[in-house]
C-alpha cells in the first residue's frame, strides 16, 4: 500500500490483499488541516506546505507504521502462498492438492515402482512329506500377495518367487498316492489320458505341485503371470543361490505328514 | 444422442464399435449401463478392498489377529476409524497399526476361552 501526500491530499492506493488493512481512521488521525477531503482528491501541485510536513514527527510515525503493516502483510503472504509449480504443469494440480498428493482420502493404489520384479522376495521350500494341498494354499496366498497389507487385485504385489525342492517327495494322505486321478484330454475325441498320483510323480514329479498351485491361483492373464513366479525342481539343489530365498513362513500346522 | 456423442463416447472399444454407428449404439448403451451398475457396486467393492487389506495387515502381526475380532475390540474400545482409514494406516503406518492391533487384542481377546468339542483323529496311512 502506497500512500503519497500531495499538499493536503492523501492517496491511497490500495493492493488486492490489503485492501482490509486501510484504516481510514489512520489517515484522519494525521495533522492535515486541509479542507479537501482525505482519500479522494487529485493530486495537488507541490508547495512548500508539503515538505515540511514530510519532515514532521507525526509523518514520519505515521510511515513507521504503514511499513510494519506492510511487512506483516508480506510474512502472511508468503505463508500462504503455495509453493511455485512451473507454468506448463499447472494444469494438473487442483486447490487441495498443492501440499502433495492425499493419501489418506484416497484409496491406494500402486504405482509401477511398487512392484518391481528385482525387489520382490524369493522364498525356498522344501517339499519332502509336506501334505500337498496344505503347501500349495500356502504357496498360492504368498506368490498372490494376499498376505501383504498392500494386497491389490489387479496388480500383482506378491512375495514373488517360490522355489520348491525335492517336489518328488511331497506327500499325500489317505489312499491318494494310488487313487489320485490326474486327467488331461488332448482334444480329438477319444482322447483322454488319464494318470495316478504314483505314475505322475515317477514320470514328471514337478507338474504335480504346479497342477495343485495352478488350480489355486486366479485364472486369466494375472493369474498366469503369477504362475510363473513358481519354480519347481525337483532335486534338492535350485540355480537361484543368487537371489538369496529365505525360509518360506508356514503357519499351517497340519502341513507336514504325521508318520 | 446423435451419432457423433455416441462415437465419441465409443473410443478405446474393439473393433468395429468404434467405427460403425451401428454397433457402436449398442455397445456404448452397455457400456452406459455398466457404468451406472459399478458406480453403485464400486463403494461395495472398495469396502472389500479395505477389508481384504485390513485382515491381511492383522495377521501379519506376531500375533496374528482376525479381522472379525480386530473390528469388535476397536468398537467395543468405542474407536471409530472407518475401514478406508484402517486400511491406510496399515500400509503406511504400520507402527501405530500395531497399537491398534494391540487395544484391540485388550479390549477384546478372541474366543481361546471357549471350548471347542474334540476333533476327529487323522488316520492317514504312512507311505
Amino acid at each position: 500500500m502506497a500512500l503519497l501526500l500531495h499538499g493536503s491530499s492523501a492517496i491511497v492506493l490500495p493492493s488486492p490483499s490489503s485492501s482490509s488493512s486501510v484504516n481510514p481512521s489512520s489517515i484522519s488521525s494525521c495533522n492535515i488541516s486541509s479542507p479537501f477531503v482525505v482519500g479522494f482528491s487529485v493530486p495537488a501541485s507541490k508547495s512548500a506546505f508539503n515538505m515540511d510536513y514530510r519532515m514532521t514527527r507525526d509523518f514520519r510515525d505515521f510511515r513507521m507504521a504503514l511499513k510494519e503493516e506492510e511487512k506483516e502483510e508480506e510474512r502472511k503472504e508468503r505463508k500462504e502462498k503455495p509453493p511455485h509449480i512451473p507454468l506448463d504443469q499447472r494444469w494438473m494440480f487442483e486447490e487441495s492438492e498443492l501440499d502433495g498428493p492425499d493419501i489418506w482420502n484416497t484409496t491406494w493404489y500402486p504405482k509401477a515402482a511398487d512392484h518391481v520384479n528385482t525387489e520382490k522376495p524369493w522364498f525356498v521350500v522344501d517339499a519332502t512329506d509336506k501334505i500337498l494341498g496344505r503347501l500349495a494354499s500356502t504357496i498360492a496366498v504368498q506368490i498372490r500377495g494376499k498376505n501383504l497389507a498392500t494386497y491389490t487385485p489387479s496388480v500383482d504385489m506378491g512375495a514373488f518367487v517360490i522355489v520348491k525342492v525335492n517336489a518328488e517327495k511331497v506327500a499325500v494322505s489317505g489312499k491318494k498316492r494310488t487313487q489320485k486321478l490326474y486327467r488331461r484330454h488332448s482334444g480329438r475325441p477319444g482322447g483322454m489320458k488319464i494318470e495316478t498320483f504314483d505314475q505322475l510323480q515317477q514320470r514328471i514329479p514337478e507338474r504335480i505341485i504346479e497342477h495343485a498351485v495352478r488350480g489355486m491361483l486366479p485364472k486369466g492373464r494375472l493369474g498366469r503371470a503369477l504362475f510363473n513366479h513358481l519354480k519347481v525342481y525337483k532335486g534338492p539343489d535350485h540355480p537361484h543361490e543368487a537371489q538369496m530365498p529365505a525360509e518360506l513362513p508356514i503357519r499351517d500346522k497340519r502341513v507336514q505328514k504325521q508318520s | 444422442m446423435n451419432k457423433k456423442e455416441i462415437l465419441k463416447l465409443a473410443k478405446g472399444f474393439r473393433g468395429r464399435a468404434k467405427n460403425c454407428i451401428r454397433i457402436a449404439r449398442e455397445r456404448v448403451e452397455k457400456a452406459l449401463q455398466y457404468s451406472y451398475r459399478d458406480r453403485r457396486t464400486k463403494k461395495r467393492d472398495m469396502r472389500s478392498l479395505w477389508i481384504q487389506r485390513i485382515s491381511a495387515g492383522t495377521r501379519s502381526c506376531d500375533m496374528q489377529v482376525h479381522y472379525g475380532h480386530f473390528m469388535h475390540g476397536l468398537k467395543k474400545e468405542n474407536i471409530q476409524l472407518n475401514r478406508k482409514v484402517l486400511s491406510e494406516i496399515s500400509m503406511h503406518e504400520p507402527y501405530s497399526f500395531k497399537a491398534l492391533v494391540d487395544i484391540s487384542r485388550e479390549a477384546f481377546p478372541g474366543n481361546r476361552h471357549i471350548y471347542h468339542r474334540p476333533r476327529k483323529v487323522d488316520m492317514s496311512i504312512t507311505a
